[in-house]
């Protein structure tokens, strides 16, 4: 198939995806001048106008929080993160269908926004604990960059995206641009000043949050309504749909084109380029092409490796930008365990106004140095958690009538939920590939997910259920337990490492400016790129690195060596 | 009154069909019976306000309309093991109300249905490891189904969050740690 290049369908560059990192390569692509194609999948969803749900009371909803069992038909894998309110926000697996050779819950939102609309909003930076890892204890390969190449851009998306947290001045978790924090409530500073009397080798601090404490540019402040995965009407959390498409927009650089499934990415054997994304069009099954001399792909980590499977040519049969045969391997996702709580007898006197969309966090302290070096894994996690009082939705009441009315309405016990969210290993056999014989509405082969934890995780996970456990205890909680399980991989919804970053191009995909080893003008920054996983939430990196990646090839890009 | 006249009089007004009937159709297993709950509304209304009724502070579970909810979540939303456990529940305590008082559950005094569901309430609340058990392979009980239905559509509704629970719908802000008052009642959502 060859479509004639014309001003229509040509530009300086493509980006696949409006997530949250193609949100952001969207913005400083346009910023730097370049008339900028962003290609997504789903539908579209305007900022405010489309968040149907948001002003909604809870009387609104037929059925409360609860899917109907027709809209778990429809969404069996997505139902376990989402709810009446935000359904809509997840595709229907129906629709979207993969392959699990092993269970992996691979959560999507395939609108304009992606997954941004819907994302937990922990913010953290990396730090050199976690870019020397793999060089230190052999798993996986060395990253080519270190937080000294990254620090500028954490402060740069930080002080743009709007992050609330508090200066710890831990190494391992380094301080950033930060609004002020979210308050911890009463049983919050109560298990802080517990787990800082009991222990010496960690604290417990104000999460991370993208969710705005004071207004930024006409966005904010956070209402504490806690309904974000709504879509927020105040632009009180960070979102594609609520910045940096926004801001892309207002460049005049941008075309966001919707309902557009990218196929493959072009290449031209001559050039060694690529040369463009051949889509197809959702709603009328079209096929198109588009043209630019950049490619970013954002499509996030599994559709991403997925499209690069999918381009062949001569000179890569093995997909594009393959020869390393590392593209869709190393799936990574943080192991999650389901959770410990525990109850608290005293400080009846105190409550709170307003709802934290905010958590509390412990931040790594296993194998940090010699002194918390533990033998049974290597690498770390951290543990997040919320303290409320229970209301109806947590109490269990005796009786019926006028004295079951009265236990509802008086504020109960107060609670701590806690959940670790641990480091998986980069390993070769944890992939995604394409199916051959099955295929989607669109024609294109569908994923097939192969990831199962190993020893190292799911050592991790008794280690982060006991130590929250202890942890609790040890500041006077009663009825500590824990689901004693981790819920299918994928849940964490941190999919990563697909096309990881390396300084061999025979290890890895990406070089240190996120640009394919083998097609230097095909750029990857979402989760794809990252060579070991870390136990922070990733999309701060995600952004940081995007930034980082566009300066560099808006810069190539000016100098005509894309 | 003639026990079967009674039951027939109520089934008949609540349009179940009796052509086959001989004494109710006790359902086992899990088939699908939905659909048939709209003809229970007057004794679900009767039974939810029996474990929300109307106080001086906040009108109670049938004003608020949680009858709805019910019969919408089972219908939509429930197993089929649990919707039959629910409507056998249903008729097994009509059956019983006649027994018992001679008259249905809607016409029975407060205190007969107080004591009625107080039984009930009495049996489905173990939390014992057997219950459990019994709780994952033949679905909740009836009553446990009944009464976590009333609770959440209680404090979901308009009446019930704004009334009996403080709503803030728009914060606007967050107090972390205020001191509790006298009166203060939990919040509807967190």
């Amino acid at each position: 198939m060859k479509i004639k290049q014309t001003e229509n369908n040509t530009f300086d560059a493509i980006v696949v995806g409006s997530g949250i990192s193609g949100g952001w390569a969207a913005k400083e692509l346009t910023e730097g001048g370049l008339k900028t194609l962003v290609l997504e999948r789903g539908r579209k969803v305007e900022h405010i106008a489309d968040y149907t749900t948001a002003f909604k009371q809870p009387w609104e909803f037929k059925h409360r929080g609860h899917l109907s069992n027709k809209e778990v038909e429809e969404q069996p894998i997505q139902s376990s993160h989402c709810d009446a309110t935000n359904k809509h926000f997840f595709v229907k697996d129906v629709e979207h269908p993969y392959v699990q050779v092993n269970p992996f819950k691979w959560i999507r939102g395939y609108q304009v926004g992606g997954r941004s609309l819907i994302w937990g909003r922990q913010s953290y930076r990396l730090s050199n604990l976690d870019f020397e890892a793999n060089k230190k204890d052999g798993h996986g390969v060395d990253w080519p960059i270190r937080y000294e190449d990254l620090e500028k851009w954490y402060d740069y998306v930080e002080e743009y995206v709007g992050i609330s947290g508090s200066k710890e001045d831990l190494p391992h978790l380094p301080d950033g641009v930060f609004l002020p924090p979210i308050p911890m409530n009463a049983i919050e500073k109560h298990l802080k000043e517990a787990v800082s009397e009991n222990y010496s080798d960690r604290v417990l601090i104000n999460g991370r949050v993208a969710n705005l404490t004071q207004p930024k540019k006409g966005r904010g402040p956070c209402q504490y309504r806690n309904l974000c995965s709504r879509g927020c009407p105040f632009g009180g959390y960070f979102s594609s749909n609520s910045s940096t498409l926004l801001d892309a927009h207002e460049t005049g650089n941008l075309t966001l084109r919707a309902d557009s499934v990218v196929k493959e990415v072009l290449y031209d054997e001559e050039t060694k380029k690529a040369i463009g994304v051949v889509i197809i069009d959702a709603l009328s099954k079209e096929e198109i092409s588009f043209y630019a001399k950049i490619i970013f792909l954002n499509a996030s980590a599994i559709a991403t490796a997925a499209i690069l499977l999918n381009s062949v040519s001569s000179s890569f049969l093995n997909g594009l930008g393959n020869s390393s045969l590392q593209v869709g391997h190393n799936l990574m996702d943080h192991i999650v365990n389901e959770g410990t709580y525990g109850t608290f007898e005293g400080l009846k006197d105190k409550y709170y106004e307003g709802r934290s969309p905010g958590t509390i966090y412990v931040p790594r302290f296993q194998n940090l140095n010699n002194e918390t070096e533990n033998v049974d894994f290597v690498r770390g996690y951290g543990i997040q958690g919320k303290g409320e009082r229970e209301n109806w939705q947590a109490k269990a009441t005796v009786g019926i009538g006028v004295d079951l009315k009265e236990q509802l309405s008086t504020p109960g016990e107060w609670k701590i939920a806690l959940g670790g969210r641990g480091e998986t290993l980069p390993n070769y056999d944890n992939k995604i590939y394409l199916d051959d014989e099955n295929k989607d509405q669109w024609g294109l082969p569908l994923v097939k997910v192969d990831f199962e934890y190993g020893p190292n995780e799911l050592a991790m996970m008794d280690h982060m259920t006991k130590s929250s456990e202890e942890m609790l205890s040890k500041a006077g909680f009663k009825n500590v337990g824990s689901y004693r399980t981790s819920p299918a991989p994928g849940s964490a919804v941190h999919e990563m490492g697909t096309a990881r970053m390396g300084n061999n191009p025979k290890t890895s995909v990406l070089n240190k400016h996120n640009q394919m080893h083998d097609v230097k003008n095909v750029f990857i920054t979402d989760g794809s790129f990252m060579t070991s996983s870390g136990s922070q939430n990733p999309s701060l990196t995600y952004m940081a690195v995007t930034a980082r990646a566009c300066q560099y090839a808006i810069n190539q890009f000016k100098s005509n060596l894309l | 009154m003639n026990r079967r006249t009674v039951l027939k009089g109520i089934l008949g007004i609540t349009g179940i069909g009796l052509a086959s009937f001989s004494g109710y159709k006790y359902i086992v297993g899990s088939l699908n019976n939905k659909g048939q709950l709209k003809a229970y509304i007057d004794l679900i209304s009767e039974l939810v306000d029996v474990i929300i009724p109307t106080t001086s502070g906040a009108p109670g579970a049938k004003l608020a309309q949680v009858q709805d909810y019910v019969i919408f979540y089972m219908e939509d939303c429930s197993s089929n093991k649990e919707y039959n456990n629910f409507l056998n529940g249903l008729n097994d305590l009509q059956e019983n109300c006649l027994d018992v008082y001679g008259n249905n559950f809607e016409n029975c005094t407060t205190d007969q249905k107080m004591e009625l569901l107080k039984d009930l309430d009495n049996d489905s609340s173990s939390k014992g490891l057997l219950s459990k058990i019994s709780n994952k392979l033949r679905g909740r009980s009836f009553f446990n189904i009944l009464k976590t239905l009333t609770v959440e559509g209680y404090c979901t509704s308009e009446i019930g969050a704004t009334k009996h629970l403080e709503y803030l719908p728009v914060p606007g802000r967050y107090k972390a740690i205020t001191e509790l008052s006298a009166n203060q009642k939990a919040w509807a959502t967190r």
